[in-house]
């Protein structure tokens, strides 16, 4: 007898959650939907609006990217920035975070403070000096310029990472080795690395990502379009094509791909990550 | 043989803020080269006595409070609408993440072509409801512009806040809440008494990292009003890419440095806290 209203009432609750969860999705994803619709429909939909379904679909807005800007030379500057940059930070923060985590030597909490603290400096503060430096260093205007500003943005947290992974490793491992006859160098190299091997494409790709979405320092420190990374050349459709949001939202989609990609791919991984570094 | 790599570390993490502060004290200003070379205290003077600089940091501080409020809201409330699914999980989860995979350029462009006021969705959909101005200046008008970036900087990072209260609820056991319920709490109660307290060391590391990100925040905000709404970033690198004052702007800069500095600290604090309290229990 009791147990009716109380069903009933668990119907009702249950209609209103899926309700509610459906509401809170859509609203969410809309954007995004938005985005994949503009991008697929001819020039001028988005003008004047009589459905939020496609009319009919092309593709000549991504073939538009190709023939009048230069956007895939801009993905290949990306891809080639990222890799370097990510790249040489994971073997520098490597290093680094082992050091911080076998080692204690006076100040390592304050280094460590430090390192995440520069992580979460702004990035317009590292603008402007690195920008007065490079000037004084000739290293404006070229993509080496570009590559050594994105390791100062992604190092901190390739250390701290990376410490994270070996504060995780028994230093017991490496030991064994040393009692074997392993240097320490060697321990290092052939124990706690491979030990370590899925942190470090965590790290990578995380470090890639930051590189790959920075349109700050590409788009200042390099004038000449040609050396743009596809984040530079992205941010300057917004000037340009101001009305003409399909070939905008085109753009955007090539430039998110990799990224969305990225990240489902590396899902878990990515998500604990982003938790200890705390950073996008 | 640890020396070489944290050698290498002060000189690319450390050169650029000795740099800057370095900078502030000088008077490298590029229209007008001849000031620099001395050691001053000029910046410092100015930045007291500019209130421009001052609305700035007001601005930051609104875009923090209101990015927090509204990611912790939409977390929360998204985490707990999914808490229990069982069907289809992964995709509910997936929506929820995705906004996060979004670069913050791209959810900018996104949101410019939507808020656009001639014909952006947003107005065209206005439009369609009866008694209702369709011509808002969603990136215009001076008292909807913060809370319309607001938005943006929400939709592109709550799901951070998801992720968090996610893995918090999933740790609450089962019979705190049975407890609840054979006690007579409603929903609300249990959400209250049992949730709350027990998800509350989570949320204050969010509303902190959240903090940070607000205080961090650029592309959004620089893309979608090209610089003329001035949060403390955007102040920074207007001094240096408009007035081309590369002094001035690093003292801003320095400025942000020390704020970050201190959000960093109690962020360190409360998760170090957090963790002790954890291995207590």
């Amino acid at each position: 007898m009791s147990a009716g209203p109380a069903m009933r009432r668990s119907a009702a609750a249950r209609t209103l959650h899926m309700v509610a969860l459906t509401g809170l999705a859509i609203v969410v994803a809309f954007p995004v939907y938005w985005m994949i619709v503009l991008a697929m429909t001819p020039l001028g939909f988005s003008r004047q609006i009589t459905s939020i379904l496609p009319s009919d679909l092309t593709f000549d807005n991504f073939a538009s990217l190709v023939v009048e800007r230069p956007m895939l030379r801009w993905l290949w500057n990306s891809t080639l920035v990222a890799t370097l940059s990510s790249g040489i930070s994971m073997l520098i923060g490597l290093s680094c975070g082992y050091a911080l985590s076998r080692l204690r030597f006076r100040g390592s909490y304050v280094v460590l403070v430090l390192v995440l603290a520069s992580q979460m400096v702004p990035s317009t503060s590292i603008l402007v000096p690195l920008y007065t430096l490079f000037m004084d260093l000739g290293l404006l205007n070229t993509i080496h310029g570009v590559v050594i500003g994105h390791i100062s943005l992604v190092l901190p947290l390739a250390i701290w990472m990376s410490k994270g992974f070996f504060d995780s490793l028994p230093e017991e491992l490496e030991g064994a080795a040393r009692l074997d006859g392993c240097s320490r160098l060697g321990a290092l190299w052939f124990v706690a690395i491979p030990l370590v091997s899925p942190g470090l494409a965590a790290i990578f790709v995380y470090g890639f990502v930051t590189s790959w979405n920075d349109f700050l320092f590409p788009r200042h420190f390099v004038q000449s379009e040609n050396l743009w990374t596809a984040a530079a050349g992205l941010t300057s459709f917004r000037g340009e094509y101001f009305t003409l949001f399909e070939p905008q939202m085109a753009a955007s989609i090539v430039f998110a791909f990799p990224v969305v990609v990225l990240f489902f791919f590396l899902q878990r991984r990515m998500v604990s990550g982003s938790l200890t570094g705390g950073v996008k | 043989m640890m020396t070489p790599p944290l050698m290498l570390l002060a000189l690319v993490v450390g050169l650029p803020v000795l740099e800057a502060v370095m900078l502030s004290f000088d008077r490298v200003v590029l229209t007008r080269p001849k000031l620099a070379g001395d050691f001053t205290f000029h910046n410092y003077a100015r930045l007291v006595g500019d209130a421009d600089a001052w609305m700035a940091v007001l601005r930051s501080c609104l875009y923090m409070c209101g990015t927090v409020f509204g990611s912790i809201v939409l977390g929360l409330s998204a985490a707990l609408l999914t808490r229990r699914i069982v069907r289809f999980r992964g995709l509910w989860r997936s929506i929820f993440i995705l906004p996060w995979t979004m670069p913050a350029i791209v959810a900018a462009m996104v949101w410019g072509v939507m808020y656009d006021a001639n014909f952006g969705i947003l107005n065209q959909l206005l439009r369609m409801l009866p008694f209702v101005d369709g011509n808002v200046e969603w990136l215009l008008d001076k008292s909807i512009i913060l809370p319309a970036l607001i938005v943006v900087q929400v939709w592109n990072e709550f799901p951070v806040a998801y992720i968090f209260f996610l893995a918090a609820l999933h740790s609450i056991p089962d019979e705190l809440y049975e407890a609840a319920s054979v006690d007579g709490a409603s929903p609300f109660q249990q959400f209250l008494f049992v949730t709350l307290p027990q998800i509350r060391f989570v949320l204050s590391v969010i509303v902190v990292l959240l903090l940070i990100f607000g205080f961090r925040a650029f592309p959004v905000i620089f893309l979608l009003t090209g610089g003329r709404t001035e949060t403390l970033t955007v102040a920074t690198f207007n001094a240096a890419f408009r007035s081309y004052d590369f002094s001035y702007a690093a003292t801003l800069g320095v400025l942000a440095i020390c704020v970050s500095m201190v959000l960093v600290l109690i962020y360190l604090q409360l998760t170090l806290r957090n963790g002790k309290a954890e291995a207590a229990s």
